[in-house]
């Protein structure tokens, strides 16, 4: 008996407590759908200036550096639209997120389509740069020989590390058969390309502009700082990338790369080939493809949407294998 | 024997300690705590965020904090500062580029306030790899020789990938926390 009077208390407490419910609701409910509404109303603004961005493309078909800027500027108000997206995904009803993320990425697409359409690829080749010098001068198989420039600023080791630096225009090749290598510093560099046969320990990168990096395994850790405009065919058990810039990087990694204060940076698979590199690779325990390229750590997003700073390179626009064992003097093509 | 004296002398054999690992990010902190732990080392990826281990070292439970060194998230060290018995900071002895980075934020660390009983272990890491600079180098660098006088402090160079140096290190750091810490037993 004692029993059915609790639970009695018990059913009245309930439904008394389920009749205050729907008082306490509707500003809770009115408050997220006024902020749905603005983020909604917000958005669809943002979308119509950018369709009518990638509307206007066509008339400027004519002035391809316009033009180019004016592809940078639609990329640049999507990347916007897709922070905004982020930014609201806690309040945002899934539906609406997921709305919103997939009009994102057809804005993305059409303006990919178009800027195919109106602006031509460029081929990936081996060209020779103008500044085309004698053979003697671009392969350097003893980088340890190269004259070391002193670079202004305070540097406060007494030494440096081996290394290319302070170049422009360069194909600038290293070999390492045999010989152990400790770290290796690639820096300054201006639309050079670099060929770094064999492993090193550790790579460090700073300071290149539309430049081409091609390494075998490092067995170390790799760190790049402040790239712009580059391509970076490397395979190593760390990679931490900083502040780089509208760079394609293709990677085979053991862990999982890294990036920071980065954009526009684009991943996929490594594709280096030269006479022994299987061999290299197993030495360095990098024979098997880890799958990790593609499992980036952006450390200026930490949410659950994918982070606008970076993306897969579609398979489309990968180049194919780089085979860099027959290119010492960069006079051959592929 | 009464119930409380045995609980007291338990108390007392489980001598803790609280050790902070910090460095700039590909400093080798995770590899290090890792291997001191006898744990693989071969895939390790950069630290988001932080881990805690807690390794049991001679006769001391070590509670080893290791953050994450990357540029975006050092300005969270400080919340790791507070009851730190022991503060290893970790250099990358290959990079000479940044070493002024280095030294940067090891000067900031030191003048916090909440740190400065902590004894200090400095490892000049990556020794195996040819073309590092040695301890004494390092030392140079840092300028710890300015240091003030009343820090308990050591510079090691060491190996994560060898694994040598590092129980030198924790040794010295481990018995001047002791002396410190447990110097009534």
């Amino acid at each position: 008996m004692e029993d059915e009077t609790e639970k009695q208390k018990k059913h009245l407490a309930m439904v008394e407590r389920l009749s205050k419910r729907p008082q306490s609701r509707p500003t809770n409910a009115e408050s997220s759908a006024e902020s749905t509404s603005s983020f909604l109303s917000r958005f669809s603004e943002l979308k119509t200036s950018i369709d009518f961005q990638l509307h206007q493309s066509q008339s400027l078909s004519s002035d391809p550096p316009n033009l180019k800027l004016h592809f940078q500027n639609i990329s640049q108000s999507i990347s916007d639209l897709e922070k905004l997206v982020a930014q609201n995904s806690y309040l945002l009803p899934s539906y609406d997120v997921r709305t919103s993320l997939k009009t994102v990425s057809d804005l993305k697409l059409s303006l990919q389509n178009i800027t195919n359409q109106l602006i031509p690829k460029t081929k990936f080749s081996f060209k020779n740069k103008p500044t085309k010098k004698d053979p003697k001068d671009t392969a350097i198989p003893q980088p340890k020989q190269l004259p070391q420039p002193s670079i202004p600023g305070t540097r406060l080791a007494a030494r440096e590390s081996p290394g290319f630096r302070n170049k422009v225009g360069e194909v600038l090749v290293a070999e390492f058969r045999g010989s152990e290598v400790g770290e290796f510093a690639v820096s300054d560099l201006d639309s050079c390309e670099v060929r770094i046969i064999g492993s090193v320990r550790a790579l460090f990168v700073h300071r290149l502009k539309n430049s081409r990096v091609y390494v075998g395994p490092v067995t170390g850790s790799v760190l790049i700082e402040e790239a712009e405009d580059c391509v970076f065919v490397m395979a190593s058990h760390q990679i931490r990338i900083h502040s780089a810039r509208k760079s394609d990087f293709y990677l085979r990694v053991r862990s999982k790369p890294i990036i920071e204060d980065s954009n526009g940076v684009r991943f996929a698979p490594y594709c280096l080939s030269y006479r022994g590199i299987e061999e290299d690779l197993r030495g360095a325990g990098l024979d098997a493809e880890s799958g990790n390229w593609e499992n980036v750590d952006d450390f200026r997003w930490l949410r659950a949407v994918q982070s606008p700073n970076w993306s897969v390179l579609p398979e489309s626009e990968r180049v194919g294998i780089i085979d860099i064992s027959n290119l010492k003097n960069g006079d051959e093509e592929i | 024997m009464g119930l409380l004296s045995i609980i007291r002398k338990i108390k007392r054999k489980e001598k803790e300690m609280r050790i902070l690992m910090v460095g700039l990010d590909n400093s080798g902190k995770t590899t290090i705590v890792l291997k001191i732990n006898g744990e693989d080392t071969s895939v390790i990826s950069p630290t988001l965020g932080f881990n805690i281990k807690t390794i049991t070292y001679q006769k001391y439970t070590l509670n080893i904090w290791d953050v994450g060194g990357q540029k975006t998230i050092r300005s969270y060290w400080r919340n790791y500062f507070e009851q730190t018995d022991g503060l290893v900071w970790v250099v990358d002895s290959s990079d000479l580029r940044r070493l002024d980075d280095c030294k940067l934020e090891l000067d900031n660390l030191l003048k916090e306030e909440r740190l400065s009983g902590a004894t200090l272990l400095i490892l000049a890491n990556k020794q195996d790899i040819k073309g590092a600079l040695t301890p004494e180098e390092i030392a140079k660098v840092l300028n710890l020789e300015a240091m003030d006088k009343s820090r308990h402090w050591q510079i090691v160079g060491c190996s994560a990938y060898t694994g040598e140096g590092l129980l030198e290190g924790f040794d010295w750091l481990v018995q001047d926390i002791a002396s410190r810490i447990y110097m009534l037993d």
